[in-house]
Formats: structure tokens, C-alpha cells, sequence
């Protein structure tokens, strides 16, 4: 890592070294020489901000919003959340790991369902249990998302932080060095009616959480990324069918569902979600919607639709995450992961890592930052997170590619060392080496389930000839 | 009347013997190599029983057990009774239908059908999967929990894979490198007069039959020159617009 810290310096602005000239009367811990001051201890020596505390914005009060501002306001930061709707009915899978409880303390009525089984079926409907391996303990967690929002935005504003009900618009940058930036938005808390007041902030820092669609984005000019729809269905089914899905969730591969993703059954608080998703075929979502539907149609007969849901899902992150004070988390930064689309843990998780990095930087919010402070986050999220998020994309090239590596994917989630292996990391968020002698024989095995869906396909295509 | 007694397998001894003969002369031509020993048998009650009778008895006997041989076998030998219109295997009913083929039980394959010679055919395994996932692609069904599909490839044994894919495809790839290989050869040692011996202790020449080996593994049809480029590309991809953040000074979107 040491490599990407001289990276980041080659980046980084240069007034950096001016800066540290001037205030070179004030104790350092560091010692002087020229090497020592390329180590990201150059915030120490930013100007101490007099009379007040830091102010921050976070914009956006979702998951990540909300955990950044808690951990801001805890450090002593004068905090202000900007979130348009306060009662936002999110369209989302609405599944968290079991770490996330433990780490966020989240309160267990906040779970509306443990699922503890999964099921995966394949092209040609090759069912597969997963979840044997799970401990009692152990399981994923549906929440519905306006309960989770809520729940962690109650929770920083009674930490200290101010919610604003508002709309984000624009935001001016600053012009000079340690200058404020301005954040326009529209105020809906005032007594004006719907319209909303328009009102103008001036803050130091500015942490994004505004989602795929990120207005604070767009202000910093941090680029585009690839993204997938998702489509969704909520659908309410009798009771009895219900109870299959008591706590279990279904997971759909193929073709027919979706070329490059997978269509899923989750169950919800007191209805089940019905949704597909594709990065490269997005016009034919609902044809692909309605393959869902009959793949599942046994268990979801006799439904009723009662509300029809897309949005978008980053792919990867966008080319910039940091600018001078702005910073990106959350789906606004494109920290979703490949194959299993899972966005909620990681967008609480680098929304409390960049708080962290903010106070940290700042010094319980007594000096300014500097887009070095920010650029700690990143570098602590990109090394803890790195190797969850590659492994995640080399299993959606390699199972996701075509119809025989679904069939193969099925195959191999039959396996017992697989399931541990992929709940472990699933629920922890640890990559774990595991035993070598295993690893070697799932490696056998995936190459000989790949292989052999690979030359039915090829026989497959000389019978359409 | 008669005729009526007949399909229930109950023998009647006596009435219209010509009709009866007639149709029971076919079948007795047709089972009689099947059942050899079942007629002998029969033969000798009758011939106990009454000498009057002898020429019915057995033709009326035969049909009794080339019904019994086509309910007891069950193979593909087309049966003349009324099992016809039950073995399709697709019922196509406006979106309603579902695999069939009567050797998909309980969402497997049943090995003990597509026994051959004692041996269980694996050939005709891979074929009927092949159908079914075919059929599966074109028209997607719903998956059901009463009638669960537990069919693993892997029942197969190994070397039925290799014999039927492997073993084409390395015969065809070894052809290529053998034929690239002499023809190499001769003209490496018409240009150079290098015999073939040391051009194996040669360094440049053993580059040139790893590049020659690799590429006949690697490239078997045009397209793949292609596809070998993009997979390279695409294993990176993901890692650079990652590390698209820590080039600061390029925002031209690097990780697009």
C-alpha cells in the first residue's frame, strides 16, 4: 500500500507544501525532513479553524448519510443532513449481513425477516438449497429500508447532528484555499407549503450521499459509471404460499431472467419482492420481469401486484471520489459489488469510515481538512474492501457469462465447502483463505461443472442446427 | 366375443378360430424367437390336455405372452397395444406443459432405462439432458417444489465425457500441431540445415514450438484471437476503474 500512498501524493495539490511552510512554527509530531512530510500527517498542520467547530454536509439520508453523520456529529463536528423525503419507500433488495447488526447496533425489530435458506435454480430449473451450513445464530436480514433510513438518521440527529428536510441543488466550490462551500438547496421544513424555500448553506466539507443519481457528483465532475436496472415487483400472495417463504429467499439464474444478472423472490415484512435486473439489455427489463414471474409462478399464484418499482444499481466506482473536501460514499461513490448487487452494508460502512477519516483529520473538528484527510478513507476503504469486491467480480465473469456457467454455478452451489465459503464472506465481509486441500478440490470441481455444462451447450447447438 | 376375451390375456379355448388364427399367426411369427422356451412349455400341456384342441391352444397361448413380453420389457421395440399415445414426450398445452419423457422420474434421469448391454449408456444420457435443457431454453418453465429438479451432470462418469468431447477435439488439435510440426520442421532445416535433433537443443527453436503448441491450444477458430484480446483486457478492467480515483490530474474518465 505504501505504492498508492506515493500516488496519491504525485495527486495531491500543490499548495500542500506551502502550506506547511507557514504554520512551520507550530510543534510537529513529525520530525522535518522532506521525506517525512509526504506521509499524510500534512493535516496536522492545517489551520486550526477559530471560534466554531467544522462544519460538514452530509447530502442524502440514506444508509450512508446517516452513518456518516452520526459519526460525525459523536466527534464533536457541527453536522447538517440534507435528505429530500423523509419517509422514502426505497426500491431495494433489502437484505443485510449479519455483521451489520453487530456493527452499526442495530436493534433486532429493525428485522423484518432472518432469511436462513436459499434457493438457487438454474436455466433449466435445477433446484439447489443453500444454508445448511449456517450456524443458529446466523442469517440475512430483510429490512424494509424506510425503517432503516429512519432508524439511522433519528440516530445522528440525537447525536448531535441537524436534519435538514431539503432538496440539494447545487453547490458553489470554493474559490480560495480554505474558503467555505456553498450549498444551495430547497428547504422544505419552513412553513411555505410544498414549494419549499430556497436557502443557501456555507460549509467546509461536503460528504455525498445522494445515491446512484448523485447530485454532489455531478458538482465535483466525478465522472460516470456502468450501470444496471433493477425492476421489481412487490407482490402480496395467500398466507399459505407466504409460509414457503417464511425464511427463505429464491434466487433465479438465466438466460430467459436476465442475461448478465439474476431474478430473485425475496420476502418481505408481509409480501415477497419479484425483481430482475441487467446491466447490457435494459430495454428488455420487462420481458425479462415477466420471465421471472413464470419461473416462480408456482409459488406466487394467486397474487396481487401492489407496487412496481426500478433503480439504478452502480456497477463500479466512479473514476472520482474525492475532490478537495467533497467526498463520495455510498451508491453516490459506486460501492456496490458485482454478482450479488449488495449496496446497504458497504454505503453505512464507507459512509462511517469517511466520517471517521473526517474527524480524524480535522481533530475533533477543531483544525480544517484537506483533501489528503479524505484521501485516508479511501485508501483504508480500498484496502480493507478491495479483495471482497475483485473475488465478487471474477465470480460474475466467470458464472454469469452464459447459460452453462449459470447450470455450472447451480452445480457448484451444491457443494457444502462452497456454501460455508460464501456465507462466511457474505456475512462477515472477510475473505477467508480456507483450507488449501478444499480449495484445490472446489477448484477441480468448478473447472469439471464448467466443462461439462460447456459441452452440453455445444451439443445443445448442433440439435438447434 | 372371443375377440373381446383375448386382449384381457384370458385364454378361451374354443370359438371363431379362424379370426383368431389369423391374427394369432402373426404374432406367433413375430414373439416366437423372443419366447422360445415359454412355447415349448406350453406346447406340452396342451399336448396333454386334448389332441382336438392342440391347434388352438397354442395359438391362443402365444398371444398371452407376447402380451406379457411387451408389459414385462418395456423397451423401445414398438408395442402394439394401447401404450402408443402415452409415451409422447412433450405435451404442448398453450404454456400449461412440462419435460416429459418417460425416463425423467421424480426430476432425474432413471440410470436403470438407459441400460444397454447391463451397462448403463451414458452416450444416451448426455443426449437426453442435451434435449431437456434444450427444450428447458425455449420454453422456460415454472420451477415447481413438487417436482423438484435434482439431475447433477456429474453422476456421469469422467471418462464418458472425455470419450464423447475430449478425445475428438485433442485428436483434431494434435492432427494440427503434428502437421505444423513437420512442415516446421522441414523448412527450418531446408533454410538452415538444422537437423530436427538439434533443433531441439536449440533455444530459438524451442521458443518457436512453445509459441506453435500454445497457439494450437489457444486459438481453434478464427474469432479466438479476439476473444483471447478482450479477456485480457477484461481482467483488468475492474482493477483500473477502481485505481481511476488515485489518478487525479486525468479526469477524462480513465475506468469508463
Amino acid at each position: 500500500m505504501a505504492s498508492i500512498a506515493l500516488k496519491t501524493f504525485v495527486g495531491l495539490r500543490q499548495s500542500t507544501p506551502e502550506n506547511n511552510a507557514i504554520v512551520l512554527s507550530k510543534p510537529i509530531a513529525t520530525t522535518t525532513l522532506p521525506y517525512r512530510r509526504l506521509r499524510v500527517n500534512a493535516s496536522k498542520s492545517s489551520p486550526r479553524v477559530t471560534g466554531r467547530n467544522l462544519r460538514v454536509a452530509v447530502v442524502g439520508g440514506g444508509p450512508a448519510g446517516g452513518a456518516a453523520a452520526e459519526t460525525l456529529a459523536k466527534g464533536g463536528i457541527e453536522t447538517f443532513l440534507i435528505e429530500r423525503k423523509l419517509d422514502n419507500c426505497k426500491p431495494c433488495g433489502g437484505a443485510i449481513p449479519l455483521c451489520m447488526v453487530g456493527e452499526f447496533d442495530l436493534p433486532l425489530d429493525i428485522i423484518d425477516r432472518r432469511v436462513t435458506k436459499m434457493k438457487m435454480i438454474s436455466p433449466s430449473n435445477v433446484a439447489v438449497d443453500i444454508g445448511q451450513t449456517l450456524k443458529p445464530h446466523e442469517y440475512i436480514g430483510m429490512v424494509r429500508r424506510e425503517v432503516l433510513d429512519a432508524y439511522l438518521r433519528d440516530r445522528a440527529s440525537d447525536a448531535g447532528a441537524t436534519v435538514i428536510n431539503g432538496l440539494f441543488l447545487k453547490m458553489d466550490l470554493p474559490q480560495s484555499k480554505n474558503a467555505p462551500y456553498v450549498l444551495h438547496y430547497t428547504d422544505y421544513n419552513a412553513k411555505t407549503g410544498s414549494a419549499g424555500e430556497k436557502k443557501t448553506m456555507e460549509v467546509d466539507a461536503v460528504i455525498g450521499a445522494d445515491g446512484a443519481n448523485s447530485r454532489v457528483a455531478k458538482g465535483i465532475n466525478a465522472g460516470d459509471y456502468d450501470y444496471a436496472i433493477a425492476f421489481q415487483e412487490r407482490i402480496k400472495i395467500s398466507d399459505e404460499k407466504m409460509k414457503y417463504y417464511e425464511n427463505l429467499a429464491e434466487m433465479y439464474v438465466g438466460e430467459d431472467v436476465s442475461p448478465d444478472f439474476y431474478g430473485w423472490v425475496f420476502p418481505k415484512c408481509d409480501h415477497v419482492a419479484v425483481g430482475t435486473g441487467t446491466v447490457t439489455h435494459k430495454g428488455d427489463i420487462k420481458k425479462f420481469q415477466l420471465a421471472t414471474r413464470l419461473r416462480a409462478r408456482d409459488k406466487i399464484e394467486g397474487g396481487r401486484i401492489i407496487r412496481v418499482e426500478a433503480h439504478p444499481i452502480p456497477e463500479h466506482p466512479r473514476p472520482k471520489r474525492v475532490l478537495d473536501r467533497v467526498a463520495l460514499v455510498g451508491d453516490a461513490a459506486g460501492y456496490v459489488t458485482k454478482c450479488s448487487g449488495e449496496g446497504i452494508y458497504f454505503a453505512a460502512k464507507s459512509g462511517r469510515m469517511c466520517a471517521e477519516a473526517i474527524v480524524e483529520g480535522s481533530e475533533n473538528g477543531k483544525r480544517m481538512v484537506e483533501e489528503s484527510d479524505l484521501r485516508v478513507y479511501l485508501e483504508k476503504w480500498d484496502k480493507t474492501y478491495w479483495p471482497t469486491y475483485k473475488v465478487l467480480d471474477i465470480l460474475q465473469k466467470v458464472f454469469y457469462r452464459s447459460n452453462p456457467a449459470k447450470e455450472a454455478f447451480v452445480e457448484m452451489c451444491a457443494d457444502e465447502y462452497v456454501q460455508k465459503m460464501t456465507f462466511d464472506s457474505y456475512l462477515y465481509k472477510r475473505v477467508v483463505p480456507g483450507n488449501p486441500l478444499e480449495d484445490l478440490k472446489l477448484a477441480v470441481n468448478t473447472i469439471g461443472s464448467l466443462v461439462r455444462a460447456n459441452a452440453l451447450r455445444k451439443e445443445m447447438e448442433k440439435l438447434s442446427v | 366375443m372371443s375377440m373381446a376375451i383375448f386382449s384381457p390375456k384370458i385364454p378361451s379355448l374354443t370359438p371363431s378360430p379362424s379370426q383368431s388364427h389369423g391374427k394369432t399367426h402373426v404374432s406367433f411369427k413375430l414373439y416366437l424367437p423372443l419366447r422360445p422356451t415359454r412355447k415349448l412349455r406350453f406346447d406340452l400341456l396342451v399336448s396333454s390336455d386334448n389332441g382336438s384342441g392342440v391347434a388352438a391352444t397354442i395359438p391362443d397361448e402365444t398371444p398371452v405372452s407376447s402380451e406379457e413380453t411387451v408389459g414385462s420389457n418395456g423397451s423401445p421395440p414398438p408395442p402394439l397395444t394401447a401404450k402408443d399415445p402415452v409415451a409422447e414426450p412433450v405435451k404442448l398445452v398453450g404454456g400449461e406443459s412440462s419435460f416429459e419423457d418417460p425416463r425423467w422420474v421424480g426430476g432425474t434421469w432413471d440410470l436403470k432405462q438407459f441400460a444397454k448391454d447391463g451397462k448403463t449408456d451414458w452416450d444416451a444420457v448426455i443426449d437426453a439432458e442435451v434435449k431437456r435443457r434444450k427444450w428447458m431454453e425455449d420454453n422456460p418453465q415454472s420451477s415447481s417444489n413438487e417436482n423438484p429438479v435434482v439431475f447433477d451432470t456429474s453422476i456421469i462418469p469422467w471418462w464418458a465425457w472425455m470419450k464423447r468431447f475430449h478425445l475428438p477435439e485433442a485428436e483434431l488439435l494434435n492432427g494440427r500441431a503434428a502437421m505444423i510440426g513437420f512442415f516446421m520442421a522441414y523448412f527450418v532445416d531446408s533454410l538452415t540445415g538444422v537437423g530436427l535433433v538439434d533443433q531441439m537443443s536449440n533455444f530459438f527453436c524451442k521458443t518457436l514450438l512453445f509459441v506453435a503448441v500454445a497457439g494450437v491450444l489457444l486459438i481453434r477458430k478464427n474469432e479466438d484471437i479476439e476473444t483471447i484480446k478482450k479477456l485480457l483486457e477484461e481482467t483488468t478492467f475492474y482493477d483500473k476503474q477502481w485505481q481511476a480515483t488515485w489518478q487525479d490530474e486525468t479526469p477524462s474518465s480513465p475506468g469508463k
